[in-house]
């Protein structure tokens, strides 16, 4: 079982922690604000009937995406389920719920310019309410915002004048 | 070198393609949710399809006006104009129309965004070009920003805070081109 607390707790910001230095040095509240942000899309007061694990399984995929995911993938645990933990990993999905989840986060992030009523309408078919569709949409677009964020933030770590 | 013609982009309409939150069935949260943001006085389409999930909305809504609205650092118009690059390279139309006339409406000219729509980034500024190349470059999947796009906006005089602000402001809007193309159209 993933200890939301311990995850909460070192990743709540954008990791590595010399990021987070520079974020606070000049705007500590852009800092604070990603931080809420990551509250409400991992582990909101009202999850929506979407499971944590699910969330983090979502949020785990597609953190793959960035260029150098590794410090942004401690942040989200593997799953102990079978079916997410593959899922986490990129891979095909047999269930097919997941498995129309899988191409719509995937889409979502790599190609969001293709997104259209159909993809929404295809999660809709497999059983996702309204509200969870937006839950995920606001789930997705947050970890590519981190994505952007941390490789962004690291350029500038690493930038000699 | 042929001139460029000058566009002026008139204002799109956004619907969403679920069925949004009602106003006579939100819940107090949701209601609260809706109240946060600072623009008008009436409820759009895209923010009540949001109050589906009030507390992401919330969040989210906090950051984006802290990010694109922080007083001093990079100038507004350097936001918009990171904010309608990360637009058009995540293919969201609507809004590219919004950031593109915001940065009209700041700079009092159409001649950077006629630009861009006509594709001739090759007349602008050094500081623009290097703002349009950086936020093209960490938009991308994966990003492929790297020193060089660094280089180049140091070069065109920016600073670390505005540097920082460049990141965000294009990184929001990754996030927002994701809720505002997949979850409705415009025209």
């Amino acid at each position: 079982m993933i200890d939301t607390s311990d995850t909460i707790g070192i990743n709540a910001e954008l990791a590595p922690n010399n990021l987070v230095r520079i974020g606070r040095m000049f705007r500590p509240e852009f800092i604070e604000g990603a931080k809420d942000c990551r509250y409400a899309v991992l582990t909101p007061n009202d999850p929506l009937d979407l499971l944590h694990d699910l969330r983090v399984a979502v949020a785990r995929r597609i953190t793959k995406t960035a260029a150098n995911p590794d410090s942004q993938l401690k942040g989200y645990p593997i799953p102990t389920d079978e079916s997410l933990k593959a899922f986490s990993a990129g891979e095909i999905c047999t269930d097919p719920k997941l498995a129309v989840l899988a191409a719509h986060v995937d889409m979502i992030a790599s190609e969001p310019s293709k997104a259209s009523a159909q993809h929404l309408s295809d999660l809709q078919t497999v059983g996702f309410s309204v509200p969870q569709i937006i839950a995920l949409s606001e789930l997705c677009a947050y970890v590519c915002f981190q994505i952007r964020l941390v490789h962004g933030l690291s350029l500038l770590e690493t930038h000699h004048e | 070198m042929n001139k460029i013609i000058k566009i002026r982009l008139k204002p799109l309409t956004w619907s969403p393609y679920l069925p949004p939150v009602e106003l006579a069935d939100a819940t107090e949260e949701q209601l609260a949710a809706m109240k946060v943001t600072p623009s008008a006085s009436k409820v759009s389409p895209y923010v009540l399809t949001l109050a589906h999930d009030p507390e992401s909305y919330v969040a989210r809504t906090k950051l984006f006006n802290a990010i694109m609205y922080a007083e001093g650092g990079l100038p507004r118009e350097d936001r918009e104009l990171g904010a309608l690059a990360a637009s058009l390279a995540n293919g969201c139309r609507y809004c590219a129309n919004v950031h593109a006339r915001q940065h009209a409406r700041l700079t009092n000219s159409t001649d950077v965004t006629s630009a861009l729509f006509a594709g001739r980034t090759d007349t602008l500024s050094k500081r623009d070009s290097g703002i349009l190349a950086f936020a093209t470059a960490l938009t991308a999947t994966p990003p492929q920003a790297n020193h060089s796009h660094i280089d180049a906006l140091t070069e065109a005089g920016m600073d670390k805070l505005e540097i920082i602000d460049l990141i965000h402001a294009i990184a929001i809007f990754g996030w927002a081109n994701r809720l505002m193309h997949p979850l409705g159209h415009s025209n």
